[in-house]
């Protein structure tokens, strides 16, 4: 395994008396890209401005390769790359001014690696224009320049395909995905898309009211989610039999025509096969749904409400 | 070291790259060049003494006396004071056979001192909008992620506002003696210039007297700046700090009449801002001294950069 390279330890935040943030535990190691989903007011964005230094935690820590964010500032932001929300650049300044602006700010950033950078994200031709005139697009482009320039190790993007055309949205995925696999940048992203998220993130924590509810890996063997309860749909020639069957096994079950729609756990699919054979109910087919992360968003966080 | 000077420079490009900025150089510059047409259209604001200087002196003190002598009947303070100072000032050239300095580009400079309350204002609102404009723009989110502390980001962005009004103190210096040759010549590299104290009336260089007059105006632009990047700091919105800035500089005095009966009057900062008061004498309140006066301004500055400091430090940088 990799090394860990953002760890945040019970990390609290408390405004007006009121508890934003309850205990956040997460890790992303080095290479890995993390997805950061929940509804709106669930504290995506807290948490991201705690990460990148901006909010203090009223309680736990966070750290970055190790150093705390909080008591070694320094040493922690150096290896942080970030967007947080929009992408908001000096609107007066040109592209390459607004990046040499930043380069300024840390030690030893080259004309080349600039240059590089630019090319990286595809703005050679905009980038002595007024930032006043690039379209969200173009905004969000020169955003993930500034956030790259000095090589972070922990790259922190917030709606990071936002206003990017689908092109733009996939040659950003794929410049995220390099990132991780070559350079060993861990990546943190927050998005509403789940779509997008899913075809980027090795691994995602869903976060609501304040605390994460479930964390999981995207592509990951249905052995993983022991706990998670399947959809399986059953078909059968006698339904109503095996209706009857089911409820004696205390099953969650609907009917609809001659499918059966069960809730149950991956290991408890072969002994109801077992027991409908046994009552004689000739089965035609078992499926099992795989629920996909929207749907699970969706059944995780209630809808995108803000209670 | 160079850290910090590079955060300067990422501070003084930021000012001067807008071109609000460029805007206010060119009033700055109209103000001095518009004076300078008016007085070249009233030649009688320009004395030319001749070798004959001391009969010229000599008439031009029996006219005043004349005017004076006329004006009897309806006496206007104004007018009749400044009658009789000329007339003091001309004794005094004729008592110590000083040939008065024809008006040229020193003089010009010199009179142009009250100009420093613009270079004053406009400092005021390059100071007001440093740090709200960052929340404004929402770049302070981009400007708060560097591995550079906050305190370092706070200090470079204050004496980034002093460089600005230094820079625009050499501008208005320069353009002003420029502007003064151009229109009524060159006095002499530095020449002699009468002037009252205290004591009386003083010959003194005339260079002396332009940083003397300039100097004393720049202990308000500093404690008004320092003023409107505290309240600018702590509530996030540049124009109130521009308001009450602005209000301050102009109206401080008037704070300063309102409560001058009280024993307290003498801590108020306005009552402290004005340090010429110790060179002509005119103190404002009794008991105050030089020291006094500075230590005060000292502690008031400490106060706006330390609140400055103790808010930015402390601020969660939330949502819009």
């Amino acid at each position: 395994m990799s090394q860990i390279a953002l760890e945040l330890k019970d990390v609290q935040k408390t405004i007006n008396k009121k508890e934003i943030i309850k205990g956040v535990s997460l890790t992303v190691r080095q290479g890995e890209v993390y997805g950061f989903i929940g509804p709106n007011g669930a504290g995506k964005t807290t948490t991201i401005r705690m990460i990148v230094g901006l909010m203090k935690p009223t309680g736990g820590d966070i750290k970055i390769l190790g150093k705390s964010i909080q008591h070694d500032y320094k040493e922690a932001a150096q290896n942080v790359g970030a967007i947080v929300e929009n992408p908001e650049l000096y609107p007066f300044m040109t592209g390459m001014q607004n990046l040499k602006h930043f380069a300024r700010m840390y030690q030893g950033i080259t004309r080349e690696r600039i240059e590089e950078v630019v090319s990286l994200v595809g703005l050679e031709k905009a980038i002595h224009t007024k930032v006043r005139k690039y379209s969200l697009g173009m905004r969000q482009r020169l955003g993930i320049a500034q956030a790259i320039l000095h090589k972070p190790k922990v790259l922190i993007l917030d709606e990071p395909t936002n206003g990017l055309d689908p092109a733009g949205m996939r040659e950003v995925r794929e410049y995220i995905r390099r990132l991780a696999d070559e350079e060993q940048v861990a990546v943190v992203i927050s998005s509403h898309l789940l779509s997008e998220i899913e075809l980027i993130c090795d691994r995602i924590g869903i976060i609501k009211h304040g605390e994460i509810i479930t964390e999981r890996y995207v592509n990951e063997d249905d052995s993983d989610a022991v706990e998670k309860k399947i959809k399986v749909v059953i078909d059968v020639n006698e339904p109503e039999d095996a209706m009857n069957v089911l409820k004696s096994m205390e099953v969650d079950v609907v009917q609809e025509g001659k499918q059966l729609i069960v809730q149950l756990q991956r290991e408890e699919i072969p002994p109801v096969v077992k027991t409908l054979v046994e009552h004689h109910i000739s089965i035609y087919g078992v499926t099992g749904i795989k629920a996909t992360l929207e749907e699970q968003f969706l059944e995780l966080t209630g809808g995108n409400v803000i209670e | 070291m160079s850290e910090y000077f590079k955060l300067l420079y990422n501070e003084l490009f930021k000012i001067y790259v807008r071109k609000s900025t460029w805007a206010m150089y060119a009033v700055l510059t109209l103000l001095i060049i518009a004076p300078a047409v008016l007085i070249l259209s009233f030649d009688d604001m320009q004395k030319e003494y001749t070798d004959n200087w001391r009969e010229e002196l000599q008439k031009e003190n029996e006219e005043y006396q004349k005017d004076m002598a006329e004006m009897e009947e309806s006496p206007g303070d104004f007018v009749e004071e400044y009658n009789s100072q000329t007339i003091a000032k001309n004794n005094y050239y004729l008592e110590n056979d000083i040939k008065p300095l024809n008006y040229g580009a020193w003089t010009f400079t010199l009179e142009n001192a009250g100009l420093v309350s613009v270079v004053s204002l406009l400092t005021i609102i390059i100071g007001a909008g440093i740090i709200s404009n960052e929340y404004r723009w929402g770049t302070i989110k981009l400007l708060l992620i560097r591995p550079i502390s906050r305190t370092k980001i706070l200090l470079s962005k204050l004496t980034s506002v002093f460089l600005f009004a230094l820079c625009t103190m050499i501008f208005l210096f320069l353009i002003s003696l420029l502007t003064g040759a151009i229109f009524f010549g060159f006095e002499g590299m530095n020449p002699y210039y009468v002037v009252q104290t205290a004591e009386g009336f003083e010959h003194v260089r005339i260079v002396n007297e332009i940083f003397s007059e300039y100097g004393y105006k720049v202990v308000n632009l500093v404690m008004m700046t320092t003023l409107a990047f505290m309240i600018s700091t702590i509530f996030k919105n540049s124009s109130l700090a521009i308001g009450i800035g602005i209000f301050l500089l102009l109206g401080g005095n008037m704070v300063v009449g309102i409560f001058s009966q009280y024993e307290w009057a003498k801590y108020i900062l306005f009552a402290n801002i004005d340090l010429k008061q110790y060179e002509t004498g005119n103190v404002w309140i009794e008991g105050m001294t030089l020291g006094f006066s500075i230590t005060m301004l000292m502690i008031y500055f400490v106060v706006f950069v330390v609140l400055s400091w103790l808010v930015f430090n402390k601020r969660d940088v939330a949502g819009h």
